[in-house]
């Protein structure tokens, strides 16, 4: 079988949802302009030779709707040739697509595919704007399966036993860690720049633009501290302990990555970054989908001939310091391998972006280090975990 | 020539200031909202660089008081979306706006040399012939409109709101000594039909005519608490709701406004009326003084008469001022055995004189307390009214009680007061002496249909003014009455218009209820043209009567119930399914069975203080008369091509489901409990009735037919249920609701959807009344509804449980 091999990868800084900087910008756009970005980051790349983009999109309606992914590769390479699709498994959605590719890519099926996803939670409400629950499901006591996730978040902080206290200290560091990262410019070879030009009404009903550049992660507080996050009321529940300050924040971003066999290594002439060795994904109740990765990660690591040990890196998608918390205590993992730089609490979560982000970040940290086995790994709505290890060349 | 007002300037942003500035928005007035611009920077300011010349720092002032006066509660404006017909500025950059005003009105702090000041800039910028006004609560006209132009003096008066605007119905105007005469009727209209108050014309003497009654009402209880002859409980007893004044009484009320305020008032009129026979009562006792210097103010402080704090249990508990020590203990329990005689009295008269006749302590209180009023009120004719009504006006509409205190000598008689007086060692004025003598024995009567008072001037009754544009029921002739049963009356209105007035408890909707209303409607089928259900009680009705349901259910007579169920869903699809129009006049509370018949009406007259909501729930049932059906046909009305239409349906839902109630007349339009193009608010209390039959006779004329049941109401079957079934599972997960409010919200879910149809469908009111009456009475077979029904009869609060 072949190798999966990844040469590049590149994503958008996060904007906060719905008020923050991409809340004007389309999805379709802000993905298209990621990959235009990439490509051109290669002389002389023959686009036509791209198998496919697959873009991964949790709310896949409205701006985002209509198979995205192959309006996105109209709208970024500019060519007719290269179809898309839409890969849709929530917050593993941008890791989900990596997968396919290399899936792909192993079985000869390919040899370049552009992977990621884009989200504009901005744009389109969570649930999307017509959620309806099936009847035939719910009137038999499933209704758990249309659950709002900040009440799954309450159903894993009271079943694991996690305290306020711990979810807000994780939350604050997860603040720390980014503000400290974004001081040392760890992302910046990560992020395209986009610019935004917004038309609007001012005050005297007059037309104006608006033009700014975007390029370092709108999330991370710098005036947050423990007792401020002490502060904040539940928002999911009565008495519950998970608060918008302890939860990933809503956000806007897009990200990509570019995945080849070897041959295609060799006909680029090009050295790659990263091979992806492999990704496994797990089901359980949908109350508590929280732990997901509790499932998932055991799953990938024996399928990967690995033992958590030998991993050296993490990024654990932060959907809420409730369930990374009660991830980290069941597997018993070693905390300061993961997060490194920030999770979504501080950085923010696009949903569908997600995945192919923290890929990103995970490989990018991971060369700097001079590190070898790295995970990315998270929750999924409706009771799923996934997880997939990357090995860096 | 018309005088329009569209554009009014409130200047001063105090308490007093923003609520008169959110009362005109509530009117739909466009309102500018200025205050002075702060001298210094603050410290968010000084961070953000700002400057004192930055708007958002000139603002400051201004802004920070109008959003204190927004958020306090009760709510100030009748919809949050009000706010935005108010434009805040200051004095330095945005004086010279008021040249596009209708209406200027100053609120500033209560000082001569500031308000000269301001009148002085007012004068150089305003147009001619626009009206400026003082809210001034006594500083005399003519010193405030010294050196101003003539056109300013033509056009000035003083026009006093009560705190707060919105709420208390009084509006004193008091022309200037060059006022014209055009002005004040204008004001004295303006503040009838638009402001929707009571007008009381009041002359230029300190505090006018509410205040110096009331603080004379406050003082002389002052001064025998301080005597130490009552303690501050038994003079709230005493002085509640048992002789028709609000739950706050008095020192609760002194709470609420203020001591400094109340002082400044009582120290004025003492400063300034000289001649006043009781101005010592004016003067403060010493334990006033000391609690003012410990800064005990009251609710702006929050300690006053009572202070508020959180007990060993978590609860919040009220502590009541020792005014020996000026500290907080616990509140006494008070008994005294007249006020339960007077309880069981049948009519004002009976209760009075119960109330004075004991040999308690209670009793004491009344004789000495009325007698000092009643000789107090017949020297200040004409002192400050000329008119013993404006007396009994301003103290009803500026201080909440339900009778006046010339009202109260006529329950307590007019020799008996005199008596009471007498033997406190009080005079007795001549005009009383004489108008007794002449067989003159009661202040007020009623004449074919029309009050009248009897003027101290002319000697004569004469008929109060502005009665003949109003229809008051509670004054109707006898021999317009059509039909009666004990608590229901049908009235002719005349032009063909009958009305339908509940007068049971809280006028809550029984057997004897719906009896009037089905007798209303056939008699107005047979003979008349038109039909108008309004009353005057505190509220238009508190909802069906859940005594009765209660009984049946406990009793498990469920073919019975389910017989009253039909009939109270018959009559109220009769109040849209008959051949004459329907015009339901509501106010105050409209809670469930109520609010079910207005949303069957043809037509609703609201009052702009109606709270209007399907509250069902709360006694753990379900909207049952038709407004679970009302809902989901307003919902379905509403579809649009295309439309996300569960979404749309949700709101509906979620207005049964959550019991909302509206918090004015303009809110229940939000709440969809009201529909425009057909719906309509009215401020003008007084003009309810007689517009509600204008209505009538306005459908009738124009030609009404009986409309046809409806059939092609649109349901969403299970696509909604599903929804509704998820969205009540994760409250209650969320430990927001609980098991049986999510089993309730099941049963709307079931009503609202049309049952659990595969697809959409069109269905018929016939149907949807069905399931409602299902519902409803499988609720009432369950233990939990019938625990919160027993607890809503016993406590008058829902229970959760």
């Amino acid at each position: 079988m072949n190798d999966a091999y990844i040469i590049k990868g590149y994503r958008t800084a996060v904007g906060k949802a719905p008020r923050g900087f991409f809340r004007f910008k389309r999805p379709d756009e802000l993905a298209a302009e990621t990959i235009e970005f990439m490509i051109n980051q290669i002389d002389g790349f023959d686009k036509s030779t791209i198998d496919d983009v697959i873009v991964g999109n949790a709310m896949p309606e409205a701006e985002q709707g209509l198979n995205v992914g192959r309006l996105i590769s109209l709208m970024g390479l500019k060519i007719d040739d290269v179809p898309g699709v839409t890969v849709n498994r929530y917050c593993a959605s941008g890791l989900e697509t990596i997968a396919i590719a290399a899936a792909k890519i192993k079985s000869g099926m390919a040899d370049c595919i552009i992977a990621g996803g884009v989200e504009s939670m901005s744009f389109i409400p969570m649930g999307g704007y017509k959620p309806v629950p099936g009847y035939n499901i719910v009137s038999k006591g499933n209704e758990d399966y249309y659950w709002g996730m900040g009440l799954t978040a309450e159903q894993v902080a009271k079943d694991y036993n996690i305290k306020r206290e711990d979810q807000d200290i994780f939350a604050f560091n997860s603040h720390q860690k980014a503000l400290k990262a974004i001081e040392e410019d760890r992302f910046k070879n990560q992020i395209v720049p986009i610019k935004i030009d917004e038309i609007y009404l001012d005050n005297n009903n007059k037309k104006q633009t608006r033009s700014f550049n975007c390029n370092i992660d709108e999330g991370p507080r710098k005036d947050t501290s423990i007792e401020a996050l002490n502060k904040l009321r539940p928002v999911f529940a009565n008495n519950g302990s998970v608060t918008a300050g302890n939860s990933s924040q809503m956000s806007d971003g897009a990200a990509f990555l570019m995945i080849v066999s070897e041959n295609y290594l060799k006909k680029l002439n090009i050295d790659p970054v990263a091979r992806f060795v492999n990704y496994s994904v797990a089901g359980l109740p949908p109350k508590i989908m929280g732990v997901g990765p509790v499932k998932a990660i055991p799953k990938v690591l024996e399928k990967s001939n690995l033992k958590l040990n030998d991993i050296e890196l993490i990024e654990l998608n932060e959907a809420f310091a409730s369930q990374s918390l009660a991830v980290l205590n069941e597997l018993n993992i070693n905390n300061d391998i993961v997060n490194v730089n920030g999770g979504a609490i501080a950085l923010g979560h696009p949903l569908g972006c997600t995945g192919a982000k923290l890929s990103i970040q995970l490989i990018d940290e991971m060369q700097k280090r001079n590190l070898k086995y790295g995970m990315v790994t998270m929750c999924v709505g409706t009771g799923q975990g996934a997880a997939g290890i990357f090995e860096i060349l | 020539m018309n005088r329009n007002i569209s554009k009014v300037a409130v200047l001063g942003s105090g308490i007093m200031g923003s609520g008169i500035a959110c009362h005109f928005a509530n009117i739909g007035v466009e309102v500018l909202l200025l205050d002075i611009a702060p001298k210094e920077l603050n410290d968010k300011e000084i961070k953000q660089g700002l400057t004192l010349s930055d708007n958002i720092v000139k603002n400051r002032i201004v802004t920070e008081m109008f959003n204190r006066c927004i958020k306090s509660k009760p709510s100030p404006i009748f919809s949050k979306k009000f706010t935005n017909r108010v434009t805040l500025g200051n004095f330095d950059d945005d004086f010279a706006k008021i040249k596009d005003y209708d209406w200027i009105i100053e609120v500033v702090v209560e000082r001569l040399d500031i308000k000269k000041l301001i009148f002085e800039k007012v004068d150089k910028f305003r147009r001619e012939g626009t009206i400026v006004s003082s809210n001034t609560s006594g500083i005399p006209i003519k010193m405030m409109n010294e050196g101003r132009s003539d056109d300013f003096q033509k056009h000035f008066a003083v026009t006093h709101f009560f705190n707060p605007p919105r709420y208390l119905n009084l509006f004193e105007v008091v022309p200037g000594p060059n006022c014209n005469e055009e002005i004040t009727e204008f004001l004295m209209n303006y503040g009838e039909k638009f402001l929707g108050k009571t007008s009381v014309l009041a002359k230029d003497t300190p505090a006018f005519i509410g205040n110096r009654i009331g603080v004379f009402g406050i003082q002389s209880i002052l001064h025998e608490v301080d005597k130490g002859n009552y303690s501050i409980e038994e003079i709230d007893k005493l002085t509640g709701p048992v002789i028709g004044r609000p739950k706050s009484a008095t020192f609760r009320t002194a709470d609420v406004v203020g001591l400094d305020i109340m002082v400044h008032v009582a120290q004025g009129i003492y400063d300034n009326c000289k001649k006043d026979e009781n101005r010592e009562i004016f003067k403060l006792p010493d334990f006033v003084n000391n609690m003012i210097s410990k800064n005990l103010l009251g609710s702006k402080t929050k300690k006053g008469f009572y202070k508020k704090i959180t007990g060993d249990d978590g609860k919040s508990k009220i502590l009541s001022i020792d005014l020996k020590t000026l500290e907080y203990k616990d509140q006494e329990k008070v008994k005294f055995e007249t006020l339960e005689k007077a309880k069981k009295s049948k009519n004002k008269i009976d209760k009075y004189s119960v109330l004075i006749s004991g040999d308690d302590k209670a009793s004491n209180f009344y004789r000495s307390n009325f007698s000092k009023m009643f000789s107090y009120i017949q020297h200040r004719i004409p002192e400050i009214a000329d008119h013993i009504y404006q007396i009994d006006d301003a103290v009803k509409t500026g201080f909440g009680w339900s009778d006046g205190p010339f009202e109260i000598w006529d329950y307590v008689g007019i020799s008996k007061g005199v008596e009471l007086m007498k033997s406190a060692g009080l005079d007795v004025a001549d005009w009383i002496v004489d108008m007794k003598s002449n067989g003159n024995d009661s202040f007020y009567k009623n004449e074919r249909g029309f009050i009248t008072y009897y003027d101290k001037s002319t000697k004569k009754y004469v008929q109060k003014p502005g009665q003949e544009s109003y229809i008051y029921l509670k004054n109707l002739p006898s021999e317009k009455s059509i039909w009666s049963n004990e608590e229901c009356s049908i009235n002719d209105l005349g032009d063909g218009i009958i009305n339908i007035e509940f007068k049971s408890k809280m006028n809550s909707i029984n057997q004897n209820i719906l009896q009037g209303l089905n007798k209303g409607i056939d008699l107005a089928e047979e003979k008349y043209n038109g039909v108008v259900i309004g009353n005057e009680g505190q509220h238009f009705s508190a909802g069906a009567d859940i005594s009765m349901i209660f009984l049946m259910a406990v009793e498990q007579e469920y073919d019975e119930l389910h017989y009253a169920m039909k009939l109270f869903q018959d009559t109220m699809m009769r109040m849209r399914y008959s051949s004459i129009p329907v015009v339901a006049a509501p106010h105050g509370y409209t809670f469930g069975g109520a609010c079910e018949l207005c949303l069957h009406c043809d037509r609703v007259i609201a009052h702009a203080e109606t709270y209007v909501g399907l509250v069902e729930v709360g006694v753990g049932l379900i909207p049952g008369g038709g407004g679970t059906k009302e809902m989901t046909l307003r919902a379905s009305d509403q579809f649009r091509k295309n439309d996300v239409e569960v979404n749309l349906l949700q709101e509906y839902f979620l207005n049964i489901g959550m019991g909302k109630v509206s918090t004015s007349g303009y809110e229940g339009f939000d709440l969809n409990y009201f529909k425009k193009d057909k719906d309509q608010v009215i401020l003008n209390k007084k003009n309810q009735i007689n517009f509600a039959k204008q209505t009538a006779l306005n459908l009738h004329e124009a030609g009404y037919t009986k409309p046809i049941e409806r059939t092609d109401i649109k349901v969403l079957g299970q696509q909604a249920l599903g929804m509704f079934y998820v969205g009540a599972d994760s409250m209650l997960a969320g430990g927001y609701i609980s098991d049986h409010d999510k089993n309730i919200a099941k049963k709307i879910a079931n009503v609202i959807s049309g049952g659990n149809l595969s697809q959409q469908s069109f269905v018929s009111e016939q149907y949807l009344l069905e399931l409602e009456r299902e519902a409803f009475l499988s609720l009432c077979g369950e233990r939990k509804t019938l625990e919160r029904i027993q607890y809503m009869l016993k406590n008058g609060k829902p229970l959760r449980n």
